[in-house]
């Protein structure tokens, strides 16, 4: 994992380890560049120098002014909000907007080349992919998030032991009572207060959603019974059970002021609220409660992690926590214009690397460094006007 | 509406005046003919943005409705996570949470906006409107908050259970309650139509002749027989625009009844049910809809409700001509 | 008819009329009474919106509030100065589009009577219902997409296309409290049209017209749907900066969103005590 500001000897590793396959890039960059900057990168010469190398310490250097917008998921805007404001401190060149309206609009915004970037909870499909205007459109993961189960039973013990079948029957109705002896067999405790569950899903359709839907696809066959699919999906498949409630808020406002009511938020929410969360079942037959670092497990399991294999939902490991998901962020692989290339391949750089330590404070787990390196080399994909690739690292 | 000849009154005085004002320009056939055309002009404008909205919805629902056929109007599934997309149920949720809003606000908007025109003191009536035209101000977003964090809990432990113990009436609130229901719902339905209810019928009720009002007076009829036989009907027409405007607003709300009706898209077996309305599915759906037959769907939603809303406007309008032949007047003061 | 039943007639017919005056008079004071209550529950719903507003936001009020730039949460020193603008930049760019092209099409309801003018007024009806998310959906596909920009005139439109139905309403009501014989007198005496309108109609439904006007503004600047599909980011207007922080988890963001809520009421009553002084003032010049 590259840190925040490394020594130059390395500084001089790192440029070393990579010389070989960027030998050529440098070259390119000494002409794409549209700053003027000289094209040498030495390990003498200043690293920045070159308004194209990508690191920690030159991404705040960019040497025109430019404006980026984006749009996209709800969901990412406080992480987004927070890393672009800091970002800006440190780069007062580059501005970033970000319009959280949704990630239909933001890939409908990106296909239609509206925005500089979008930010989708799930990879565009190939049919999405397809529908780009402007080319190959790269995905990038972002950040780290986890779904919790969040539950308000007076007199109930803190993360309850639950697992996907008794998920699956307090979300499709067949469990109707917390006193239950099947939630009494599954979490250990006997003594549940006779309280009507009230079951409470997204109305919107939402990340969390999907996670959760997934997990159960996984793990409970009267699950997939009861919604008639072995397919995940955004919107909640079963809204004729229980309440559904919009966005984050609506579902944590209801089960922070009902009795009885269980469901299921992101975790940062859960977490900033001081939520009771229920430990769920992983693959590796432990119950694991929702933590930053329980989330950071499921996100580093994600070994061959890509666009197409996205899903971190009920990953094998200790200590894995099974409802996991990454955001995604879509660029377009040739920019039209270089100096916007240029802003927009720093930016995502420094989410990706030094932005993840706002990650923590907002609920979200850093990527883990497999993820983290993934992303950046996506990012070096980015061409300029000449397409070719415009960045070294 | 004849003008009185006994006097000169403030709203007629005006006009009056600009009358005189009038005569004392030229009639040139240019300014005449320049005006008609900015007066064609504006109108066509209006005309061409509703046929422009009207085209882009079709447009863009087009792919849904083709798939699902006219079927899509009345079939009642809405099941996006399945595919299947039927706007029967949500159909039936909006007709119900207008019409359950529209008991609420019609007899307390026309009886706020009696007291306001005809018996509140001067200097209570103005300030006392305009508080009330602000609450139309409120963000959807915030009165869907307060509903959900204020009314819920309130309709949860207090309302509902009372409601379905009630000895007659009952029957229409039974079933658990959760909270967010259909009569949640149509109370901040109400809550929201309530402005343009009141300032729109103060307006007509204030615009009525005060001959009008003496001569019911004059004749015997109490201030209160005044108001409800010699007022209100001569108010018709502006009555009628803010009841219309009102279920229109009642319609398509969409943020704050997504907050507190409790997206259940099932028919509500009594009125504490949680149920959906066009409105809480379009903006439950949007934003994360695929691209495609998901956002498809959606406006396709946003298709049907227009056709909901002239299906209501006319209904309305036919109902009104039918049951308008008599017209009250001070005649009837006395019975 | 002999003078005694005539007598004990106007006798009976006397005691009934008492009968009826007290019937009258108590159902009178009694819908009275009903009405005044109707009017303490219009007022109540304001009240308790108010009283949970302020004890929501009224901690995050101060001037440094009004008037900085915004910050994420967790950094102190944010305001919602860019909010602010925005929203009264956009609102008056709507006001701009919206209030001629309704005062025309009102004047164009009230003047012609007619298929065309049922059809428009039908319309508009119709438009009343139409969910602002639609009309925000709408003003992106017709100023975004074509554009590949975000901006405040398409927020404008969306907002304007809100307003006219409700304004040409509103607007063809209130000329119809004018005396229809005054501008018939008006035309009558060889004014021209243009002129009669503008004097008689206009001038003489200026209050009401104002209230109709107000009563559209209002429930535009309180719309979030169509902002969001058309700005670029929510610190640009008011009501988006509520949607996105009161839909946030830390209770800094949801303390701006519901101090944000506060300072866009302000502004609405505002707007309307000004509104309704500058009608008054011009009715009172005019007499």
């Amino acid at each position: 994992m590259i840190t925040l500001s490394g020594t130059r000897g390395r500084k001089n590793t790192l440029v070393g380890l990579s010389a070989l396959a960027l030998v050529s890039v440098i070259a390119a960059c000494g002409s794409a560049s549209g700053g003027g900057s000289t094209p040498a990168a030495s390990a003498t010469a200043s690293p920045c120098a070159s308004n194209t190398v990508l690191s920690a310490t030159c991404d705040t250097k960019t040497q025109a002014a430019v404006t980026l917008t984006g749009a996209g998921a709800n969901s990412i805007e406080p992480f987004f909000e927070t890393v672009f404001y800091g970002y800006n401190q440190k780069n007062s060149q580059t501005t970033v907007n970000y319009s959280p309206a949704g990630s239909s609009v933001g890939v409908s915004d990106i296909q239609q080349g509206t925005v500089n970037f979008g930010d989708s909870e799930i990879p565009m499909t190939s049919s999405q992919l397809a529908a780009a205007t402007g080319g190959t459109v790269l995905q990038i993961p972002v950040d780290l998030g986890g779904v919790a189960i969040s539950y308000n039973v007076p007199g109930a013990p803190a993360n309850l032991k639950l697992d996907g079948s008794t998920l699956a029957g307090i979300f499709d109705g067949s469990i109707t009572n917390w006193d239950s002896p099947l939630i009494a067999a599954v979490s250990g405790v006997s003594n549940l207060p006779n309280l009507a569950i009230k079951a409470v899903h997204r109305a919107d359709a939402s990340g969390p959603g999907y996670d959760l839907d997934q997990y159960l696809i996984d793990t409970a066959p009267a699950w997939v019974t009861a919604i008639g699919t072995s397919t995940p999906s955004r919107t909640w498949p079963l809204a004729t059970v229980g309440i559904g409630e919009q966005l984050n808020t609506g579902v944590a406002t209801y089960v922070s002021q009902t009795s009885g009511s269980v469901g299921f938020v992101e975790y940062g929410y859960a977490l900033q609220n001081g939520f009771v969360n229920a430990a769920i079942l992983d693959a590796a037959g432990a119950y694991v409660a929702p933590t930053e670092a329980s989330i950071a497990l499921a996100g580093a399991q994600a070994t061959s992690l890509s666009s197409t294999n996205f899903n971190v939902v009920n990953e094998t490991g200790a200590g894995v926590y099974p409802l996991a998901n990454f955001s995604w962020t879509l660029v377009y692989q040739k920019q039209s214009e270089t100096t916007t290339a240029i802003a927009l391949g720093k930016l995502l750089d420094w989410v990706v690397t030094t932005g993840q330590q706002d990650a923590a404070a907002l609920g979200y787990a850093p990527l883990p460094a497999n993820v983290a390196s993934l992303a950046q080399k996506t990012i070096l994909e980015i061409e300029g006007s000449t397409g070719t690739p415009l960045f070294s690292s | 509406m004849s003008s009185d000849t006994t006097g000169v009154l403030p709203r007629e005085g005006v006009a009056v005046s600009g009358v005189r004002a009038a005569l004392l320009q030229k009639r040139t056939r240019l300014g005449e003919h320049a005006y008609t055309v900015v007066r064609w002009g504006g109108a066509a404008v209006f005309a061409a943005v509703v046929v422009a909205l009207l085209i882009s919805v079709a447009g863009s629902s087009s792919q849904a409705l083709t798939r699902s056929g006219v079927g899509f109007l009345w079939s009642g599934t809405w099941n996006p996570a399945a595919g299947e997309y039927g706007a029967g149920i949500l159909v039936v949720g909006t007709l119900l949470t207008t019409a359950v809003a529209m008991v609420i606000v019609v007899p307390i908007g026309l009886g706020t906006a009696a007291f306001l025109s005809e018996l509140a003191p001067g200097w209570l009536a103005g300030p006392l409107s305009t508080l009330i035209g602000l609450l139309a101000a409120v963000p959807s977003i915030v009165v869907g908050l307060w509903g959900l964090i204020v009314l819920t809990p309130i309709f949860a432990n207090q309302v509902e259970p009372f409601l379905a113990s009630m000895p007659l009436l009952g029957w229409l609130f039974r079933g658990e309650a959760y909270g967010p229901s259909v009569l949640l719902a149509s109370v901040v339905l109400a809550v929201m139509t309530l402005p343009t209810m009141v300032a729109l019928s103060r307006t007509a009720l204030a615009a009525v002749p005060v001959a009008d009002r003496e001569a019911a007076l004059a004749l015997g009829a109490t201030r209160w027989q005044a108001v409800r036989k010699a007022v209100i009907p001569a108010a018709r027409s502006g009555i009628q625009a803010a009841v219309t405007l009102a279920v229109g607003r009642a319609m398509g709300e969409s943020i704050a009844v997504a907050m507190v009706i409790g997206n259940r898209p099932a028919l509500p077996t009594s009125l504490t049910a949680p149920g959906a309305t066009l409105g809480s599915a379009i903006v439950n759906q949007f934003a994360e809809a695929s691209p495609g037959l998901g956002t498809s769907s959606v406006i396709a939603l946003g298709a049907v409700l227009l056709l909901l809303t002239v299906a209501v406007n006319a209904g309305g309008q036919a109902l009104l001509r039918s049951g308008g032949g008599h017209r009250a007047g001070t005649a009837g003061a006395l019975r | 008819m002999t003078v005694a039943s005539a007598l004990s007639r106007r006798g009976l017919v006397r005691a009934a009329a008492q009968r009826s005056l007290t019937r009258r008079r108590i159902t009178g004071r009694l819908a009275q009474a009903l009405c005044a209550v109707a009017a303490v529950a219009s007022v109540a719903p304001l009240v308790a919106l108010l009283y949970y507003t302020i004890s929501r936001g009224a901690q995050v009020l101060s001037w440094s509030f009004l008037v900085n730039a915004p910050t994420p949460p967790g950094i102190p020193g944010g305001g919602i100065s860019t909010a602010i603008t925005g929203s009264a930049e956009i609102v008056g760019l709507a006001l701009v589009i919206a209030i001629p092209i309704a005062l025309l099409a009102a004047l164009f309801l009230f003047e012609r009577s007619g298929r065309l003018a049922a059809a428009l007024r039908f319309s508009a009806d119709v438009l009343a219902g139409v969910p602002s998310i639609i009309i925000g959906i709408f003003a992106y596909a017709l100023l975004v997409l074509p554009l590949h920009a975000f901006s405040n005139l398409a927020a404008a439109f969306a907002l304007a296309v809100l307003m006219l139905p409700i304004m040409i309403r509103a607007d063809e009501e209130a000329m119809r409290t004018i005396a229809l014989d005054l501008w018939e007198a008006g035309i009558a005496l060889g004014a021209r049209r243009g002129r009669v309108a503008r004097s008689v109609v206009l001038r003489g439904a200026l209050p009401d017209l104002v209230t109709g006007n107000l009563l559209a503004i209002a429930r535009a600047v309180g719309e979030t749907a169509p902002l969001l599909f058309t700005l670029a980011t929510p610190v640009a207007a008011m009501t988006l900066l509520i949607y996105t922080d009161g839909t946030q988890a830390f209770p800094i963001a949801q303390e701006t969103a519901w101090g944000t809520a506060l300072v866009l009421l302000a502004f609405v009553l505002l707007l309307s005590v000004a509104a309704k002084i500058a009608a008054w003032r011009i009715s009172r010049r005019a007499r």
